[in-house]
């Protein structure tokens, strides 16, 4: 034992290293060297998940963002799946239901240690870039022209998604930023009608809040709403769309005047009280619940807030929505925020690629069909047959719908757009502005040392 | 002092299947993330080595890092101050409470509520008045409005109210660790320090304190660890924000390496982090056992 | 230390006046300790019964219009409480025997053996006693990709124990070093072997800090979800914190729900840990007897 120094502990760990490689290979039986009381944890769970008997039967894992049992996406995502197994009995759906947040983290581990599952789902364009230079999803060209299923998708759509001409995942939606306000209090403020300049807008802002209304609520504690609605005032001033791509292409810089004067009047915004008390500590949810109670005057979200509005007891017939105004007269109300949704992709290493295309073609051919019936259909990146007037939906929804018929191209949002360290430096530097007046040209500054760090 | 002689196998069979799982799911990621700290990498793509260029920029360069360490610290420093407040409590409870245990495992309660539900109970009690927030409203009502703040927006102040929520979340913790550890000191002491004189607090002060050097060394060390990790509640209550006014290390790690998608950044973070543990435990040991020596 | 044998909790001290002005003032500040620290409970069993906009609207001492209890049944149904309770139960005890086993083997030869490298060993233990479990995701996760034991329990219990081994190392073999040396050279006499020593006079004393140790590895594993969400991908594996968080959708959260859950899911570590809580400290106590 004398001379056991770094040779010693060395050995201790090339032993622990071939312990464990050992019991990697006899994987059931891993109960050696731990806790004795546990025989049956690991046998019996490892036999189950992998390796299906004879290549007959097939698990296919679904990771989704629908964890909510009492969600309608979370039935309508359980009835396909149950009606596809009932068809095809040699597959079995596994569904790894997550929250947002923990997904997207599971997948970045996943995919950096090339795990990631049959199918998962990713964000548009930018921010599923690097998995698709990761080369880690499949291609679905061929898959899309199945049954039909390409012509099922709003046009263009699928351009956010397609990298290369090979198109990489099929959104559940499509949206739009819009602002939702509430007619009741704007009747008490004396408004008559919604604001169709920005100018006009702030000082709806002070009237209400001279009457003792909350203007306008938002969940600032998740920094992109704010980036959101940022980002709309800036497609205005910049006269259209493209800015960021015009900066990212090096025409331009985040010292632009387009974008000192967006922040000029989303300080405007701010300064004239526009916002909730605390409203960095506001989550997305409690934000667009002040609105949702009827205690806020107007809300500025994607048009995925609809359905929530919808069945919201206090608001029952009292909410109308209109496009975002122009900006010192500047830029087109029919250009939207445009936020093409979440999207399920494919694993280019899953085992059962074949068996997982023609799931998810199924899945997504009936996709419009099931979420027009839950009434979830408001925002689909899918075409929808039906009469959505008489299956019940709102007359506000219905108002949403006729604005994406208005929609005349636009900007998709920041962190869909810039790389993911910018954002963050983009998401932080407008949060700030919640809190504290900044100079206009300090934060265009900070973009500007932000974009140029993270190259 | 170590009596017991024994066989190399012996000592091998005792300490080997431990120290091996410990090693292997402990230290190799460790030394994992020291590699991946080297490298230029968004965790999912190619990678490229640049040396210590992350750590130059991390330490040199990065405005919101020197900011975290020291919320970081100050967690720890607040932790710690919590002990003594602990220890009164603990006992109070074992000397003129006929049966502790109740109160002891009472306080103990918040320690195992989800974050989840910690992050709503504080949000309802620091939110403005106009929004519900208890604080605020108890404020008004007993005149003091000039006091009432933006307990959690407002930059200067977010950063105590957090403090606050962890002073509040552990104090049963640390009661209970001292209620125990006051347990075992022998009562013939205390019976021998009356004849000399020495009773009720006194004694305390002569016999308590001294016998429970050990006990805040571990008090003093979970405080630390909690700090260090105290990830989950920032992220509830405030989200590092507004701005970053309320960034620790363990939430820029998560910012840089997830969110940002700068993995090697990121491990540059955890790099320091570790070094900041081992600091922190040459620092707590080397005090402490100057202490017992003194003591034992 | 000497061997001190007539022992127990601190001796009470007699009341000499029924109510002096510093037993007012102790009671006032347990009985507002015990305010601050229970009433959460109270609060969350409240809160379970609110619907949403009740819970978002952040009133502090507001009753629920309607009791929801509707927010238990999506809880027990739809958040699959019995079968994620189960799997948490049965993650936290291997995880606890595990911890306590290992770490007391090791604590062991650190604080009694005579060998050279005990002192290495507990630094090497004590380096990584505060490094955060979530900073090592990635390289864990490609540890268990090869061991293939992804999506299995194990991928939770290893790394548990693992990251509980060097506080619960810290904390016994401080203990075990306080425990006075004529003990075991009595047993020598006696012709006791080392796992005799071990099991029958080391291990009945060290009950207090092994009930620490215990009570820490629950506190940090019991709601941990990051580890738990990143390997386990099975429905049928999944624990507690995947009910709650399975309430939290992309833009929608039911916090009543998640309340329900919570209430449920603390309800019996609540009732185990109020039930044994004599035993505890008895357990403490009878150990102080036989050092």
């Amino acid at each position: 034992m004398a001379k056991m120094n770094i040779k010693g502990v060395l050995g201790l760990v090339l032993a622990g290293s071939l312990a464990l490689s050992l019991t990697a290979c006899g994987s059931n039986n891993n109960g050696g060297n731990n806790a004795p009381a546990s025989d049956n944890a690991g046998g019996a769970t490892n036999a189950a998940t992998e390796k299906p008997a004879s290549g007959e039967k097939v698990t296919i894992t679904f990771q989704n963002i629908y964890p909510d049992p009492t969600d309608p996406k979370n039935g309508m995502m359980k009835k396909i799946v149950k009606q596809y197994e009932t068809d095809h009995p040699n597959v079995k759906i596994e569904l790894d239901s997550l929250n947002t947040d923990q997904q997207k983290q599971k997948l970045k581990t996943q995919a950096a240690s090339h795990e990631v599952p049959d199918i998962t789902i990713v964000n548009p364009a930018a921010q599923m870039q690097p998995y698709v230079d990761a080369k880690l999803f499949a291609p679905l060209n061929d898959m899309v022209e199945q049954n039909g299923l390409k012509d099922t998708f709003q046009d263009g759509v699928l351009d956010f998604y397609t990298f290369d001409n090979n198109l990489y995942a099929l959104p559940d939606g499509n949206n739009i930023g819009v602002v939702y306000y509430n007619k009741d209090l704007f009747q008490q403020a004396g408004i008559a009608n919604p604001p169709t300049t920005f100018e006009e807008m702030i000082a709806d802002v002070k009237t209400l809040k001279a009457k003792g209304i909350q203007p306008m609520a938002i969940g600032e504690k998740d920094t992109w709403t704010g980036s959101f609605l940022f980002m709309n005032i800036l497609l205005r001033t910049n006269g259209g769309p493209g800015f960021l791509s015009d900066v990212a292409a090096g025409k331009k810089t985040f010292e632009d005047p387009a974008f000192v004067e967006a922040v000029d009047a989303m300080q405007n915004l701010i300064q004239a009280g526009a916002f909730q008390e605390g409203v960095t500590s506001f989550d997305y949810n409690a934000g667009e619940n002040i609105f949702k109670t009827g205690k806020a005057a107007m809300y500025y979200m994607g048009s995925w807030a609809t359905g929530g509005i919808e069945t919201s007891e206090a608001l029952k017939d009292k909410v109308g929505v209109f496009k975002f105004p122009t900006v010192n007269g500047k830029g087109d109300p029919n250009q939207f925020m445009l936020a093409p949704g979440s999207a399920f992709a494919i694993s280019a290493d899953s085992k059962h690629l074949q068996e997982t295309k023609d799931f998810l073609n199924y899945f997504m051919l009936n996709f419009p069909k099931e979420a027009f019936a839950v009434k979830g259909a408001v925002g689909l990146a899918q075409k929808v047959d039906g009469d959505f007037k008489a299956a019940g939906y709102s007359d506000m929804a219905i108002s949403v719908l006729d604005l994406f018929k208005d929609v005349k191209g636009g900007d998709l949002s920041f962190d869909n757009t810039m790389n993911p360290g910018t954002s963050q430096g983009h998401l932080t530097s407008i949060q700030n502005i919640f809190v504290q007046k900044k100079d206009s040209a300090e934060v265009a500054k900070e973009h500007q040392t932000a974009y140029e760090s993270n190259k | 002092m170590n009596v017991l002689k024994v066989s190399k196998l012996t000592i091998a069979l005792f300490v080997l299947p431990c120290l091996i799982l410990y090693v292997c799911l402990v230290f190799v990621p460790i030394i994992v993330s020291l590699y991946t700290s080297t490298l230029e990498w968004n965790g999912i793509g190619s990678s490229k080595f640049i040396g210590l260029d992350n750590f130059n920029k991390l330490l040199f360069h990065d405005a919101v890092f020197w900011p975290a360490v020291r919320h970081t610290l100050m967690f720890a420093v607040f932790s710690m101050l919590e002990i003594p407040i602990a220890l009164f409590v603990a006992i109070l409870l074992s000397r003129f409470v006929k049966k502790p245990n109740f109160l002891v495992s009472s306080y103990f309660m918040p320690v195992i509520l989800s974050v989840v539900i910690i992050g709503q109970l504080w949000k309802t009690i620091y939110n403005p008045a106009s929004m519900g927030g208890m604080l605020n409203q108890v404020l008004d009502w007993v005149g003091l409005h000039s006091w009432s703040q933006q307990w959690l927006t407002d930059p200067d102040i977010a950063m105590y109210s957090l403090y606050f929520v962890a002073l509040w979340q552990y104090l049963g913790y640390h009661t209970l660790i001292q209620f125990t550890g006051i347990q075992n000191i022998p009562s013939d002491i205390y019976e021998a320090a009356k004849i000399d004189g020495a009773e009720g607090l006194k004694a305390d002060w002569y016999i308590t304190l001294p016998m429970n050097v050990p006990i805040f060394k571990i008090s003093i060390v979970l405080a630390f660890i909690g700090s260090l990790q105290s990830f989950d509640m920032i992220m509830v209550m405030t989200g590092g924000g507004p701005g970053n006014a309320t960034d620790v290390i363990a939430t820029h790690m998560y910012r840089m390496s997830i969110l940002s998608m700068k993995y090697g950044y990121g491990s540059a973070i955890a790099a320091i982090l570790v070094v900041v543990c081992l600091v922190a435990t040459v620092v707590i040991n080397y005090g402490f056992n100057r202490l017992e020596r003194k003591y034992t | 230390m000497s061997q001190s044998t007539t022992t127990a909790a601190l001796p009470r001290i007699k009341p000499q006046r029924k109510f002096s002005i510093g037993k007012i003032l102790m009671w006032v500040l347990l009985s507002a300790l015990i305010v601050t620290q229970l009433y959460p409970l109270l609060w969350l069993a409240i809160y379970s019964l609110k619907t949403n906009e009740e819970i978002l609207s952040g009133q502090f001492f507001a009753l629920p219009h309607a009791l929801q209890w509707g927010n238990y049944s999506a809880a027990m149904e739809s958040g699959n409480y019995v079968k994620y309770l189960l799997n948490s139960l049965k993650v936290t005890l291997i995880t606890m025997v595990g911890v306590l086993f290992l770490s007391s083997l090791v604590s062991f030869a650190i604080s009694r053996f005579k060998w050279k490298y005990g002192q290495a060993v507990m630094v090497m233990f004590l380096i990584g006693m505060m490094i955060p479990m979530q900073a090592t995701l990635l390289p864990l996760m490609i540890i268990f990709k090869n061991m293939h034991i992804l999506n299995t329990h194990w991928s939770l219990i290893l790394p548990y124990i693992a990251f509980q081994t060097p506080i619960a190392v810290f904390i016994l073999s401080g203990f075990m070093k306080s425990i006075p040396n004529e003990i075991e050279e009595s047993a020598i006499v006696d012709g006791a072997g080392v796992f005799r020593i071990f099991w029958n006079i080391i291990l009945p004393v060290s009950v207090p800090p092994m009930m620490t140790v215990c009570i820490l590895t629950f506190i940090n594993i019991w709601n941990e979800y990051i580890l738990a969400a990143t390997f386990i991908s099975s429905e049928r594996l999944k624990t507690l914190p995947f009910g709650v968080y399975s309430f939290v959708s992309q833009y929608s959260v039911n916090y009543g729900a998640i309340g329900a859950f919570l209430v449920l899911g603390a309800l019996p570590v609540i009732i185990i840990y109020f039930l044994l809580a004599d035993k505890i400290t008895k357990g403490m106590v009878a150990g102080a007897v036989k050092g």
